[in-house]
């Protein structure tokens, strides 16, 4: 594969920057730029609300950080791309559908056929496509090979089958990346294959599930003899399961960036100040244990980052970054649950002010050790395939 | 066992029998679903039949009127609501019942009337020794905050620096503002202006800890009560969220098998198995001090910290642990185990938190004691 450009950059490279250099650019195009009113969102913001900020930065050419300069992305080096994720946690950036740019990019760069990526790369840059992640069922969660959505080939269609559970914003997506199995007779992980399907097709139902934050932010997906045309399946048939655990790596380590324990323990700074305990020596204490954790988190997450960058397969090991970010996010809002006291129950933030919200933080830190594959699958994983323990 | 006992256990387990008028064991939770986020986010028939079936009379003296039962009682009664998230203000209500004038007491006993008590002002501690609000020459100024489900009050017995007052909800100079808590109940922000109330003691809390005289010692251990009462509630509410979890263990499967049968989430379960044993060893241990006359005030407070501290450690790290133990089933709002979680959070920092609780333990403990 040639360098050429295939989507033209729009952002200069950062690369050659120093650390501090960059960081100073990130931090005065946000002051500039972000849309004041969506600062600190209380809740995952959907379409409708946060589409003005993903235009923004596709605009800019921002969008896709770790996508290569070549196929319109920013091509930022792993170390560039933790201060990105850290200036736009600090300063209170709404996360965006994110699914296209994180998971499909990666999976097309890796797996797709040219014309994949030549029609849908450009298409998840600019915001017309906006995906979620098809792989839960009832059924099939942890065991995810367990899975019972089915395609079937009829003629030059494939025809899928089946239902899908806990699909973050599937309420806002236009297209769904999904696993549905397509030879029952096979090994469960082996007759399972990879498509990318459009929310529009006749056939899809889309129920809206409100969840522990009280807002409709994950779904249920009907699929009932749903058509796609035979290029809308990514790579081999049958190898799904091997794409998507690949995926899952990309997911994984996107998981186990320091970026919701960072915010949270600004928040708890935040919090502590409000309350006056900044000075407190218990607090001091505490606080500079969530510190130490993070900076550590930094020093392990950045090796990571730095393997994948070298074209180094992601291995188990991205597990413990996941479990350690999550578990680090929960201890920092279970302690801003303990200073706040009754304020921590409170439903909305303390004096409207969104960055002090501890009871909405610590729910929202709930699911993180549950989504992307929960803490004791991680924990399974890190045994066998890291320790290579028995069993 | 002697007769005496025998016969308080009885007692309590009537009690708990009649509790399942309202808060059946395991029971559905479609009532307190329906009266989230409303207001005052309890119903007053069902206060009219918590009424009937004595539980505000519940520590009061015969002579008051009352049942005259013990901490043991009114813990055994918490814990029953707790399991059911009973949303009716009762433990707070308690408090103020013994401080009435003796109408206003009939008409509260029978539920006619609801005085809620409003005392706290910093988050987390358990009675500001030093109130900031006022009472003198007839009239309450300054503001209290915190006050569980305030909008269903019909009376406030403030906990003024000069001593107690009663003040009427829609009274002149009083207003209130209400903040949703994440169990759908609210907490409420009283100001006085210049609010006229009817004196209920004169003895200052500003004249030293709150123990001063007989009958703000008398309040004092009334909130050390409402803080046992909390743990028992605690209890009940983290109780049934372990077996919602051990339900869930026994009947998902994964991998083609049950996931109680993983060792991983087996050892989860015994841990919190054994979190809730040391709560209940230690709530039933201050209980049943506490209703021994022998048992010194120091003690009792002592006794009561234990447990609160640990009650709302547990119910915080069992309801969390429900959660992740179901997986993303939990994380809806249509599935129980939130409710159990969001209720936790609210009521666990109430009447002490466990760091406020862990100090007075401290406090009060003799140096060195057990080592
Ligand atoms: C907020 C949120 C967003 C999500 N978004 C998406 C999405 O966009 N797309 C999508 O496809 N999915 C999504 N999910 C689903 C998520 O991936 C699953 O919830 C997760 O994989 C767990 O599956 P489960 O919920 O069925 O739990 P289960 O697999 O039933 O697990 C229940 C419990 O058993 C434990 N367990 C299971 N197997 C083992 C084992 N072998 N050893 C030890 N413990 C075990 C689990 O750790 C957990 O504690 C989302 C989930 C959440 C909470």
């Amino acid at each position: 594969m040639s360098d050429a450009p295939v989507i033209p950059p729009r952002a200069p490279d950062y690369n050659p920057l120093d650390d501090e250099a960059f960081r100073e650019v990130v931090r005065e195009f946000l002051a500039e730029n972000y849309p004041p009113h969506l600062r600190f969102p209380p809740h995952r913001l959907h379409w409708a609300e946060c589409k003005e900020w993903y235009f923004i930065l596709a605009e800019k050419g921002w969008i896709a950080p770790g996508w290569p300069r070549q196929w319109g992305g920013m091509g930022l080096s792993p170390a560039k791309q933790i201060i990105l994720i850290e200036e736009f946690e600090r300063f209170g950036a709404a996360r965006l559908p994110d699914h296209g740019i994180v998971m499909v990019g990666p999976l097309l760069l890796r797996y797709g056929t040219d014309a994949q990526r030549r029609f849908f790369l450009p298409r998840i840059l600019s915001g017309e496509h906006i995906w979620c992640q098809g792989y839960s069922e009832p059924n099939a969660g942890s065991d995810l090979a367990a899975l019972r959505t089915e395609a079937v080939r009829e003629g030059e269609a494939w025809v899928i089958t089946g239902q899908k559970i806990w699909t973050t914003l599937a309420q806002d997506a236009n297209w769904m990346f999904l696993l549905a199995r397509t030879d029952k007779t096979a090994k469960k992980q082996e007759g399972i294959s990879f498509f990318l399907v459009p929310m529009t097709s006749p056939g899809i139902r889309v129920r809206p599930i409100v969840n522990l934050e009280l807002h409709d932010e994950f779904c249920e997906v009907f699929l009932d003899q749903v058509r796609v045309p035979l290029d809308h399946l990514v790579g081999e048939i049958n190898q799904g399961w091997s794409m998507a655990k690949a995926l899952l790596g990309f997911e994984r380590i996107f998981l186990g960036s320091p970026r919701q324990a960072a915010n949270a323990l600004a928040r708890l700074k935040a919090l502590a100040d409000h309350l006056g305990l900044a000075d407190d020596p218990h607090f001091q204490r505490r606080y500079t244990e969530f510190r130490l954790d993070l900076a550590d988190h930094r020093a392990l997450y950045a090796v990571h980052v730095a393997r994948l960058r070298e074209g180094e397969a992601l291995g188990a090991e991205v597990s413990m970054l996941k479990v350690h970010q999550s578990e680090l996010f929960q201890r920092i809002t279970a302690y801003m649950l303990e200073i706040a006291a009754e304020y921590g129950g409170l439903l909305e933030p303390i004096g409207g002010n969104r960055a002090l919200h501890p009871g909405g933080l610590f729910i929202q830190s709930r699911p993180v050790s549950i989504y992307g594959g929960t803490n004791e699958i991680q924990r399974n994983i890190i045994a066998k395939n890291v320790l290579d323990l028995p069993g | 066992m002697d007769e005496r006992l025998r016969s308080e256990d009885e007692t309590i387990r009537l009690l708990r029998e009649s509790a399942a008028a309202i808060a059946p064991r395991g029971g559905p939770l479609s009532r307190i679903r329906a009266l989230r986020f409303t207001l005052p986010g309890f119903s007053r028939e069902v206060w009219q039949e918590i009424a009937g079936l004595g539980w505000l009379g519940l520590r009061l003296s015969e002579a008051e009127g009352g049942a005259g039962l013990g901490m043991e009682a009114c813990c055994a009664l918490a814990e029953e609501l707790g399991q059911g998230l009973v949303p009716e203000p009762l433990i707070p209500a308690l408090i103020s019942l013994p401080f009435l004038p003796p109408a206003l007491r009939a008409q509260a006993v029978a539920g006619e009337i609801i005085v809620l008590p409003a005392w706290q002002e910093e988050p987390g501690a358990l009675g500001p020794p030093r109130p900031i609000t006022h009472f003198e020459r007839g009239v309450l100024s300054g503001q209290k905050r915190f006050v569980p489900m305030a909008a269903g009050a019909d009376y406030f017995l403030v906990a003024a620096a000069e001593g107690l007052a009663l003040v009427p909800k829609d009274a002149e100079g009083v207003s209130l503002v209400t903040a949703m808590t994440q169990d759908g109940g609210h907490l409420g922000t009283l100001s006085f202006e210049d609010a006229p109330a009817e004196p209920v003691s004169a003895e200052p809390l500003s004249a030293g800890p709150l123990s001063a005289g007989p009958v703000l010692a008398a309040f004092a251990a009334a909130l050390d009560e409402a803080a046992l009462a909390t743990a028992a509630y605690l209890l009940g509410l983290a109780d049934r969220a372990f077996l919602l979890t051990l339900d869930y263990l026994r009947t998902r499967e994964q991998f083609g098998r049950k996931i109680g049968t993983f060792q991983a989430l087996q050892h989860r379960a015994a841990d919190l198995k054994l979190a809730l044993e040391l709560t209940r060893a230690s709530l039933w241990q201050a209980a049943r001090r506490y209703d021994d006359p022998a048992t010194p005030p120091g003690e009792r407070q002592r006794l009561v910290s234990q447990a609160k501290a640990r009650a709302s450690r547990t119910a915080l790290e069992v309801t969390a642990a429900a959660i992740q133990l179901h997986g993303g089933i939990a994380y809806t709002d249509e599935y129980d185990a939130g409710l159990f979680l969001r209720k936790a959070m609210v009521i666990t920092p109430q009447f002490g938190s466990a760091d406020w609780h862990a100090r007075r333990f401290a406090e009060l403990s003799p140096p060195d004691e057990d080592l």
